[in-house]
């Protein structure tokens, strides 16, 4: 009898010792998430509350840390945009101040009648030249914030893309020739069709040729397309001095020119804004290189949107 | 709250006669990079080790996450991942294993911590090769895996990328890079390499024999990196005119209203001088930068420059 009694005594005591001992470290689970909390409260969304699988806690542990992993990055990506919009606008004192303050150095010449005659029609010819090139960023500056606001209205039609192809080609062909590229097309014969906005898919097309031929240096580029039942791969290659390691992650980022000098000849928005029209296709774009023997890019685009 | 994640205050080190550190004053910021500069032998381990508590500190004094650090061990080592020297893993059990290990121990802060820590880092998830097969390589980057394995807010990071080939350095320099960029971790990173830190670090420390010689943001030391003249004057039209058609220059840029950047620094500035002049344009001053980051370190640290 007693030796029982003792038993369950023992027992009870074990079971207590054990539920006070599950109790503490629940305590101290308890003070560490209320510690983290007033953490994140007060701003800090990188604060976290660790817990092992053996913890009763844990599922709310990682509930909080959710919470704070979420807001964080919304915020980042919040922060991010801004720091894109002050980029954007300090390259628009660059990219914009400059050539107008060389255009009113040139009307100025001509309308203090300072230059006569030849020089007279080469200054005008200059002049137009820079402003033609400022409409042309404005232009594209527009149409960028347009695509980033997200207020671009697409129209998605079905179109034969290896007929649409072809016809934007043709208009290149000129322009290659004239700026001594050698050029190859391989587009099926057959017939594609494809949910698209046509004039989206040329204002990619010609992101990408422009882009060749201004800043590639080299002098062969050929275009081909693949297609199968799920999607059209379109794959535009060059011979020129390629993009570094370094330059390649970004080329598609608003604004970023691969060359530091100030002469660069685009504006920096061409690639970005082809990134954002391909997306809008729900298809991608990606960049391969190799420095010193040439760029693919390659777009994909599926079938059906 | 000050936004300083470390900040150390007359730091000093001293071992018998040997000063290793001596009175540093550092401050890393909240979600950024530091990267912390200076010759093998600098004292850069030496900070470090400090500012986690592995070796005494002789004097001065270590704030971490708005704590000081001592007597506070407890609450704020969960919230740091770091990695000094080389890390200590079972060299018996594959790296899986190992992971595992440390998230008991240390607890986690989502499921699946492991499966993404080495997701991160890019080694494979439940793969049987044994942590002693690894090659140097792997076993750092499997030590940087168990730094954030536990989602820290701060990294310390001791040459993280020693021992790796430069395909590797690349990787590892773009994750550590995102870990504060997308996930805005603080990080203080050492390295011996000038160009190492200069691609990735927002703050840069740089210590030569113990002393921190310099603190300043990135940003502010390549503006001493640029070459460029700096040209001002009275009126920029007619300047930049003058600058196109007698100098046939087209890399420049208009800064404000009196100011241009000429990035040739290969001009005769003597001419251009006095090309304006003799046109009615004042030029008010004209100031060539001309210093690489490389001379920079070489005039601070007293001629011998870094790497």
């Amino acid at each position: 009898m007693s030796v029982y009694l003792l038993f369950a005594l023992v027992l009870t005591l074990l079971i207590i010792a054990y539920l006070v001992s599950v109790l503490q470290r629940i305590q101290t689970q308890l003070t560490l998430m209320k510690d983290a909390l007033e953490d994140i409260e007060n701003g800090n969304l990188n604060r976290r509350v660790l817990a092992t699988e053996s913890d009763m806690t844990r599922q709310i542990c990682y509930g909080i840390n959710e919470i704070a992993i979420n807001s964080q990055s919304r915020l980042i990506q919040q922060k991010h945009s801004e720091q894109a919009y002050k980029r954007l606008m300090a390259s628009l004192s660059h990219d914009v101040k400059t050539p107008l303050a060389s255009l009113v150095g040139y009307l100025e010449a001509i309308e203090s009648k300072i230059v006569v005659g030849e020089e007279k029609d080469e200054y005008i010819h200059v002049a137009s030249n820079k402003a033609q090139h400022l409409k042309h960023f404005v232009e594209n500056l527009f149409e960028w914030v347009k695509l980033d606001s997200g207020e671009q209205i697409f129209h998605f039609e079905i179109f034969d893309l290896n007929e649409l192809s072809r016809n934007i080609i043709a208009d290149w062909i000129p322009f290659l020739e004239n700026s001594h590229f050698e050029y190859e097309f391989d587009i099926p014969e057959t017939e594609y069709s494809i949910h698209i906005d046509a004039n989206a898919y040329t204002r990619i097309l010609n992101n990408l040729l422009q882009n060749i031929i201004t800043h590639s240096e080299g002098d062969n580029m050929a275009l081909r397309i693949f297609e199968n039942e799920q999607q059209a791969k379109i794959v535009i290659t060059d011979n020129g001095k390629g993009i570094s390691s370094d330059n390649l992650p970004h080329i598609f980022e608003r604004m970023y020119q691969c060359d530091h000098s100030r002469v660069a000849k685009g504006n920096g928005l061409g690639l970005s804004i082809s990134k954002e029209l391909v997306s809008a296709h729900r298809g991608t774009i990606t960049a391969a290189s190799i420095p010193g023997s040439g760029t693919t890019f390659t777009i994909l685009l599926p079938k059906a949107l | 709250m000050n936004d300083f994640v470390i900040e150390t205050k007359q730091l000093t080190k001293i071992y018998g006669e040997q000063t290793a550190v001596s009175s540093v004053n550092l401050h890393v910021k909240k979600g950024r990079i530091y990267g912390l500069l200076g010759r093998n032998g600098a004292g850069k381990t030496t900070i470090m080790k400090m500012i986690l508590g592995l070796i005494p500190i002789t004097s001065g004094e270590v704030d971490v996450l708005g704590r000081n650090i001592k007597g506070q061990e407890k609450r704020v080592y969960p919230r740091i991942g770091a990695i000094i020297e080389t890390p200590g893993f079972y060299p018996n059990l594959t790296g899986t294993e190992n992971l595992e290990i440390f998230a008991k121990l240390r607890g986690t802060a989502a499921p699946h911590a492991v499966e993404n820590a080495l997701k991160v880092v890019g080694l494979p998830y439940k793969d049987k090769k044994l942590f002693s097969k690894y090659s140097l390589g792997m076993k750092q980057r499997l030590g940087i895996a168990n730094a954030i394995l536990h989602d820290p807010e701060l990294l310390i990071l001791d040459e993280p990328t020693n021992g790796l080939d430069p395909i590797g350095i690349a990787e590892v320099r773009d994750f550590i890079k995102n870990l504060s960029v997308e996930r805005g971790k603080t990080i203080l990173i050492s390295s011996h390499i000038l160009s190492e830190i200069s691609l990735l670090a927002d703050d840069i420390g740089i210590i030569d024999h113990g002393v921190l010689l310099e603190e300043s943001s990135m940003g502010e030391l390549e503006k001493k990196n640029r070459k460029y003249i700096l040209l001002q004057v009275s009126d920029i039209p007619k300047a930049s005119l003058i600058l196109e058609r007698q100098f046939s220059l087209k890399d420049y840029s208009v800064q404000d209203d009196h100011t241009l950047r000429l990035y040739d620094t290969a001009l005769d500035m003597g001419e251009i001088n006095k090309a304006l002049v003799t046109q009615n344009v004042t030029v008010i001053s004209s100031q060539l930068c001309n210093d690489t980051l490389e001379d920079y370190f070489k005039k601070i640290t007293g001629g011998e420059g870094i790497a």
